[in-house]
């Protein structure tokens, strides 16, 4: 019950945050991107904190998502809202043909036939005609009610709303037989399995939840941007973003995820724009003309993904149960 | 013949990829690890490779003299530093690990290199023999081929008659019950990591003179070695020596009969096939894992 009143005060303390930032078109991008990866690795959490089955393809399930609705779209004239529920179904699909193949078998198969699923669907998406192919696909406008959908706070709240449901649902989770049977099957599978549980089928259950919320995700992500190609949401890279987002905030908590995404995708945007560099050389750490100062200069925007290395490394080394897994070992 | 000709080329190059599926295989049965870094390993060899022939004009293959050495001193530190400490960690945090290592070496490489592909062009580099009438075989493949088989020759009776192949293999077998008999497990570990290292690192050295080098190359080849480890059995050399010669001929046959955008989606199709029929493998042991 506390948890869903703090989610609950959390939701409303972000609906009024557009209210007080005003008309400000970065920063509301920038929050709706936290809002994104806060919900996808929250979604991704329900398969990898709950029932311990580590997902790193979920960029298969965000690809489904954005592609259903943008070919939808591109040839008829439908409501978008329908369009995401034909997304759902796609990744739902995907993920029960993974799910059928591999819960059977334990260990590293889950790992690695999750990649392979999804660079299959990567693949397909980049040789297939109907799916836009190297080109992706671009939509010159969205309507949705006869309004149209090209201010970004319909998106904020959208995001919002995924996210509050996800979160809701992990609440939920934690305290309901699926719940428990997931965690059952995350800490001892033989024991879970000598008790009754079907561990195949609530494994499924699990990434069938998750499919579908990352699939949300994808869709509104693709009526936001409009554009979409394989690079931007079927790559392995927004795979290990999503598990890294999870790890750092602490996997298998309720807040884990946001905390990560407030973390990291701010540090993403920093690098990306070159603030960080920025303020290493005016803050004098660096002297601007120096070797390091030009290199940096040159090179930080495009070190976002290298940073995002080090930081896995330095997590699974120091930091294995993430921010919030710290605070809970001090209790 | 076109049966005939994709057979043959694609055994020369699955000759390849079954020296790095080898270099995986090895690492997972010592270590119970998948390295989710060993493409990129094998990028790292095709730049040796590169740089050993445009700095040094030294020839891709006597530059893997220097480069197996080079590439198993790496493997052995990067074990030592980073790998050894998660050996009891849950299989989750071991690939996490692998896969942030990854990718600070390809994006360093990015930084470093650029992102422009490089070509290792040797003076035989486009030079090709014809056996019989409509077949050829292209030179540096034949080379890359020679190699590969010499390389897993020393390798296999390195593990089976050797003390510290013996030792590796025992490891492989039962971790605990190696330690029990005195084997020093940590540095069979080291070891494996370093020959796993120098195989991919080989591995990306002979495929570099027919294939664009890229910091970012390692990605295809990394799905490819553990399609090829899961088929032969996760942890069996002999498997993996198989399995990479299967991908090869599989994956020229897709490019042949079906198009060679198509050729990986047909090789993940198959990796799915073999977990769904015979998850254990061809050459692995039932009811393992």
């Amino acid at each position: 019950m506390k948890e869903i009143a703090t989610i609950a005060i959390f939701g409303l303390l972000a609906a009024l945050l557009p209210l007080l930032i005003g008309e400000n078109p970065y920063l509301t991008g920038l929050l709706i991107t936290i809002l994104m990866m806060a919900s996808l690795s929250s979604a991704w959490n329900i398969l990898g904190g709950f029932a311990g089955q580590y997902s790193f393809g979920h960029a298969a399930y965000f690809g489904a998502g954005a592609y259903t609705t943008m070919i939808l779209l591109s040839r008829f004239t439908v409501n978008p809202l329908l369009t995401v529920l034909a997304g759902i179904g796609v990744a739902c699909m995907i993920a029960l043909l993974t799910g059928t193949i591999v819960f059977r078998l334990r260990g590293h198969y889950f790992a690695l036939a999750s990649i392979a699923v999804a660079e299959i669907v990567r693949l397909s998406v980049l040789n297939f005609e109907f799916t836009g192919g190297a080109q992706g696909i671009l939509l010159a406008d969205v309507t949705l009610w006869g309004v149209d959908l090209n201010s970004k706070n319909p998106f904020y709240y959208g995001m919002l709303v995924v996210l509050l449901c996800t979160l809701f649902l992990t609440a939920y989770l934690k305290r309901s037989k699926t719940g428990y049977y997931l965690q059952a099957i995350r800490e001892d599978q033989d024991a879970a399995a000598s008790l009754g549980i079907d561990i195949a089928r609530y494994k499924n259950r699990a990434l069938l939840m998750s499919a579908a919320l990352t699939s949300v995700t994808g869709s509104l992500y693709a009526l936001y941007i409009r554009f979409i190609d394989t690079s931007a949401v079927l790559d392995l890279r927004l795979s290990i973003e999503i598990i890294l987002t999870a790890i750092i905030g602490g996997v298998g908590t309720l807040w884990g995820a946001v905390l990560g995404a407030l973390l990291l995708v701010p540090l993403a945007e920093m690098l990306r724009s070159n603030v960080l560099g920025d303020l290493l050389v005016k803050g004098g750490f660096i002297p601007e003309t120096s070797t390091l100062g030009l290199f940096l200069k040159e090179n930080l925007a495009h070190a976002h993904v290298l940073v995002y290395g080090i930081i896995t490394v330095l997590c699974i080394l120091y930091l294995p149960k993430g921010i919030l897994g710290l605070f809970r070992r001090r209790k | 013949m076109m049966f005939l000709q994709s057979l043959l080329s694609g055994i020369l190059t699955g000759g390849v990829y079954a020296l790095a599926g080898i270099g995986m295989s090895l690492v997972f049965g010592v270590m119970n690890i998948s390295n989710f870094a060993h493409g990129d390993l094998m990028m790292l060899g095709m730049y040796l490779a590169y740089f050993a022939f445009t700095l040094l004009h030294i020839d891709p293959y006597l530059a893997l003299l220097l480069i197996i050495p080079t590439a198993f001193l790496f493997g052995f530190m990067m074990e030592k530093i980073f790998i050894n400490r998660v050996i009891n960690h849950p299989h989750q945090n071991q690939i996490l690990l692998t896969i942030g290592l990854g990718l600070i070496m390809s994006n360093t490489a990015l930084l470093a290199f650029s992102s422009d592909p490089k070509i290792l062009t040797t003076s035989y580099s486009s030079s090709a023999v014809t056996p019989l009438d409509g077949i050829s075989l292209s030179l540096p493949l034949l080379f890359s081929f020679a190699i590969t088989c010499l390389i897993t020759a020393i390798l296999y009776l390195f593990l089976s008659k050797s003390s510290t192949g013996m030792a590796l293999r025992a490891t492989s077998q039962n971790r605990e019950a190696a330690q029990l008999m005195g084997i020093n497990v940590a540095k069979m570990s080291a070891i494996a990591f370093g020959i796993g290292t120098s195989l991919a690192a080989t591995a990306g050295a002979l495929i570099a003179p027919t294939y664009y080098i890229h910091p970012l190359a390692g990605h295809s080849f990394l799905l490819k070695a553990f399609t090829i480890c899961v088929l032969g059995g996760l942890g069996s050399v002999v498997g993996a020596a198989v399995g990479g010669l299967i991908i090869g001929v599989v994956e020229s046959m897709a490019s042949t009969y079906i198009s060679s955008d198509w050729k990986d989606v047909v090789v993940f199709v198959l990796f799915l096939a073999v977990l769904l029929l015979r998850p254990e493998g061809l050459f692995g042991k039932k009811g393992g894992q």
